[in-house]
């Protein structure tokens, strides 16, 4: 029986037995940095607080260059099969796309699962109507408190200057100035600069006199209809600005700007991760804001000559490294002479480590590299039976379109068979659908390794059907004798899929010269009693020369004229990095055995 | 009689689907799992073709064309094929398949190569009519004016043949007269004709190469 405690509470009783899942879901590609840094912070929060014992998936919705409904329909259907047996808890869905299409298809995919989300305002989620036990951590920019910390630093400014794009996202962020800072702004004249072209704001800018305050909220387009990113039109006018430039997002920081009132995407991402650690526990969750943060540059600070001590208490300054370094240089410098020999060492020792770390990652980055294109290797060596299994639906599908197009030209058309063929024209798209899934997610590429548990069992029926068509062309006969008992493993089942996919591969070809019925391909999964979950992938070939035994998984053996050499080595290479071990044997009538372990996943015994 | 289009194919939806299209378009249509299938349910002398996949689980192609040549002679067979099956195709065609169609193939295109499979059935059908009425013919003959027969078709003198069989020209001559009257020919070209369509010449020549 497994029970996790963690910092918030007792996870509730629903899930006990196995780990909790949570699904984040990114609504955008997986370069976006504002919803990585969320997702990141995120994961990282919901690790902690469960002590790792969490399982975590991540879907890129890609809705930004596929919007359309269509591309919608399709994601939904493919996560609904995808987490079919691995029904979600809690879904995250970071950023407006995410929670509205989370919300729409969650009947779908996770009817059972607690949705909280993150990434705008209360304004925003109004506009989306969501179910009532859709909860979020709403981000509300307070535009008046980045003003405060304008004035705070500039106690005698007299003037208030702030910059608007022409994008409608800008003009919504100059109405909300307009509504939010006279509030605040007393005596002070402001200014809202509109309307103008890029050219014309940094003149403006440039023209400022050093007592004014110069806030630039966004530019995404400027009135010729140029587009910029937010960061970049800031750089552009901060950088000439004779005024200090102040700006609401953390993103400005190193750009030119002093500072601001902002939410960061790191505290959206724990504010929504606790929602999601509450929602776990049982709790009753409910709607909270995402804290602001102040954030200053220190570097700005210094150039415009303004006081380190009046920023509002709390505020994360950045590049603080290099403003000691400028304040206190004599200081440092005759230190360092005493500490020069100590901190050779520990530079040493962490330039060491430095490389260390990155030889890893590269390491791992190799592996992925090597997987991806031995899984395009795979795809390619089957591609002839996946487009045999291809034309099977499409085939029906043309040739029962055919014929209601026949039937419909009678005068008294069979409408009850009409309708039977349109119910098996969608039977057969949905068939064709689910082989290009099946291959597309065989053949993704990873920038991580995607940890997960399941059934080894059920992965090799994942591959079984992946290699089904190419079996039935070389006529081997399949058979596989499953342990009676699930057998959980912790590893990125595509990874694992594709080592059987090899092993098999290798077993069919090794047959190439036994006559047919004699062909036999044998999975058989066991549970050993060292606790270690085991496969073996025998078949009836030619065997291996003894001497070859132990070199078989070394790079570049090959017995075949278009072989790499890298499958086997590469299927080692992935077992030993999920903790097992894999190696091969002959069987004493005929053939050649492959096995492999893998530690039976913690906890679920 | 309206013709049966025999649909072999291990898939059936697509079996379904193709059966669909053929009866909608004026056909019969049977339809069989597996090459075993069709073999065991073997079709009956109706007019016909055979559709078969060439990629199926158990009895190869070949080998179930092998078959299928040998006990339905008749039944001209249209391959569907995967895309890129040159190796297949070429052995198929080597083995006296009629047609080729690639998967998916057009409506048009299917009906086509069964409009003409079927005319190639239709020959073959007639050919066998007349094969099977000259055998008829042939059976006819007594023992000794089929003696007489066979060696006049492989090109021997009446004198020859009368040594050969220890009798006179004469009754030779009587003999012949009686086969061309039974068979209802006019010259020694027409006797050799009907005795390469029965296969006689060729399979005592094969006969008599071995022991």
């Amino acid at each position: 029986m497994l029970t996790v405690v963690s910092p918030t509470g007792t996870w509730s009783a629903e899930i006990i037995g196995r780990l909790p899942r949570v699904l984040i879901l990114y609504p955008y590609d997986e370069r976006i940095p504002a919803t990585n840094i969320a997702g990141e912070t995120a994961r990282a929060r919901l690790l902690e607080a469960t002590q790792g014992k969490i399982d975590l998936f991540s879907e890129f919705l890609d809705l930004s260059r596929f919007p359309d409904d269509v591309h919608i329909d399709r994601m939904a259907r493919y996560l609904s099969e995808k987490y079919v047996e691995h029904q979600p808890d809690v879904v995250v869905a970071l950023g407006e796309e995410s929670t509205r299409f989370i919300s729409q298809n969650r009947h779908r995919i996770a009817p059972e699962a607690k949705i909280v989300f993150a990434g705008f305002s209360a304004e925003t989620a109004a506009g989306l109507n969501l179910p009532d036990d859709v909860v979020g951590a709403f981000t509300e920019f307070d535009i008046g408190k980045t003003f405060e910390m304008a004035i705070r630093l500039q106690p005698n400014a007299r003037r208030l200057v702030v910059i608007g794009g022409s994008s409608k996202f800008d003009e919504a962020w100059i109405a909300n100035a307009r509504v939010n800072l006279p509030a605040v702004t007393g005596g002070v004249e402001t200014t809202y600069l509109t309307g103008l072209s890029i050219d014309e704001f940094v003149e403006h800018a440039a023209r400022l006199t050093p007592d004014s305050i110069l806030i630039v909220l966004t530019v995404f387009v400027d009135r010729s209809g140029r587009n910029f990113i937010p960061q970049a039109s800031l750089e552009m006018i901060a950088e000439a600005a004779a005024a200090p430039t102040y700006g609401p997002y953390s993103t400005y920081l190193g750009r030119g700007v002093v500072g601001g009132n902002t939410v960061t995407f790191e505290s959206m991402g724990s504010s929504v991760a606790d929602l999601a650690i509450d929602a776990i526990a049982g709790k009753t969750i409910s709607d909270v804001e995402v804290p602001h943060t102040y954030v200053a540059d220190s570097r700005q600070l210094e150039r415009w000559g303004l006081p380190e001590s009046a920023l509002p208490a709390g505020t994360v300054q950045s590049f603080e490294e290099s403003s000691i370094w400028a304040d206190h240089w004599q200081a440092i410098t005759g230190g360092i002479g005493v500490l020069a020999m100590q901190g050779l060492v520990i530079a040493g020792l962490l330039i060491e480590r430095r490389k260390r770390q990155t030889a890893e990652t590269q390491s791992q980055l190799h592996l992925l590299e090597a997987v991806h294109l031995n899984q395009s290797a795979t795809a390619g060596a089957l591609s002839a039976s996946i487009a045999h299994e291809l034309n099977q639906p499409l085939g029906a599908i043309r040739s029962n379109a055919d014929a209601a197009e026949i039937l419909l030209r009678s005068d008294t058309p069979d409408l009850k068979l009409i309708r039977q063929i349109v119910a098996d024209i969608r039977d057969d798209d949905q068939r064709a659908g689910d082989i290009i899934m099946r291959l597309r997610a065989m053949l993704r590429k990873r920038s991580e390794i995607d940890w997960q548990e399941f059934d080894l069992n059920e992965a090799i029926g994942g591959a079984l059907r992946i290699l089904h068509a190419e079996a039935a062309r070389r006529r081997v006969e399949v058979t596989s004798n499953y342990a009676a008992t699930q057998l959980p493993v912790r590893a990125d089942r595509v990874h694992i899929q594709q080592v059987i996919l090899n092993l098999a591969t290798n077993a069919m070809d090794a047959m190439l010269d036994v006559v047919s019925p004699e062909r036999k391909l044998v999975f058989q999964t066991a549970l050993t009693r060292e606790a270690k979950v085991e496969l073996s992938v025998s078949d009836t070939g030619c065997g291996i020369p003894g001497e070859r035994l132990a070199t078989v998984f070394e790079p570049f053996y090959t017995t075949k004229p278009t072989g790499t050499g890298l499958g086997l080595a590469i299927a080692r290479t992935i077992i030993e990095t999920y903790g097992g071990r894999i190696w091969a044997d002959n069987r004493p009538e005929g053939g050649a055995v492959f096995r492999f372990n893998l530690p039976l996943a913690q906890g679920l015994q | 009689m309206t013709p049966v289009i025999h649909i072999v194919d291990d898939d059936a939806s697509f079996r379904t689907a193709v059966g669909r299209l053929i009866e909608a378009s004026g056909f019969r249509v049977a339809s069989y799992v597996s090459g075993e299938d069709i073999l065991e349910r073997l079709p009956s002398a109706e007019p016909g073709c055979i559709l078969l996949d060439l990629r199926m689980p158990g009895l190869s192609g070949a080998d179930l064309q092998d078959h299928l040549v040998q006990k339905a002679p008749l039944l001209p067979i249209i391959y569907l094929t995967g895309h890129g099956d040159i190796g297949a195709t070429v052995r198929a065609i080597k083995a006296g398949a009629e047609d080729f169609l690639e998967k998916p193939a057009s409506a048009e295109d299917l009906l086509e190569a069964i409009r003409r499979a079927l005319l190639q059935n239709g020959k073959r059908r007639s050919e066998h009519d007349r094969a099977h009425a000259l055998r008829g013919l042939v059976a006819n003959l007594t023992p000794r004016e089929f003696q007489v027969f066979d060696l006049v078709v492989r090109g021997k003198r009446n004198k020859q043949v009368a040594f050969e069989l220890g009798t006179s020209e004469r009754t030779v001559k009587a003999h012949r007269h009686a086969i061309t009257e039974k068979l209802g020919v006019n010259s020694l070209a027409e006797m050799v004709t009907i005795a390469e369509r029965l296969g006689l010449i060729e399979s005592r020549q094969s006969a008599s190469s071995s022991p």
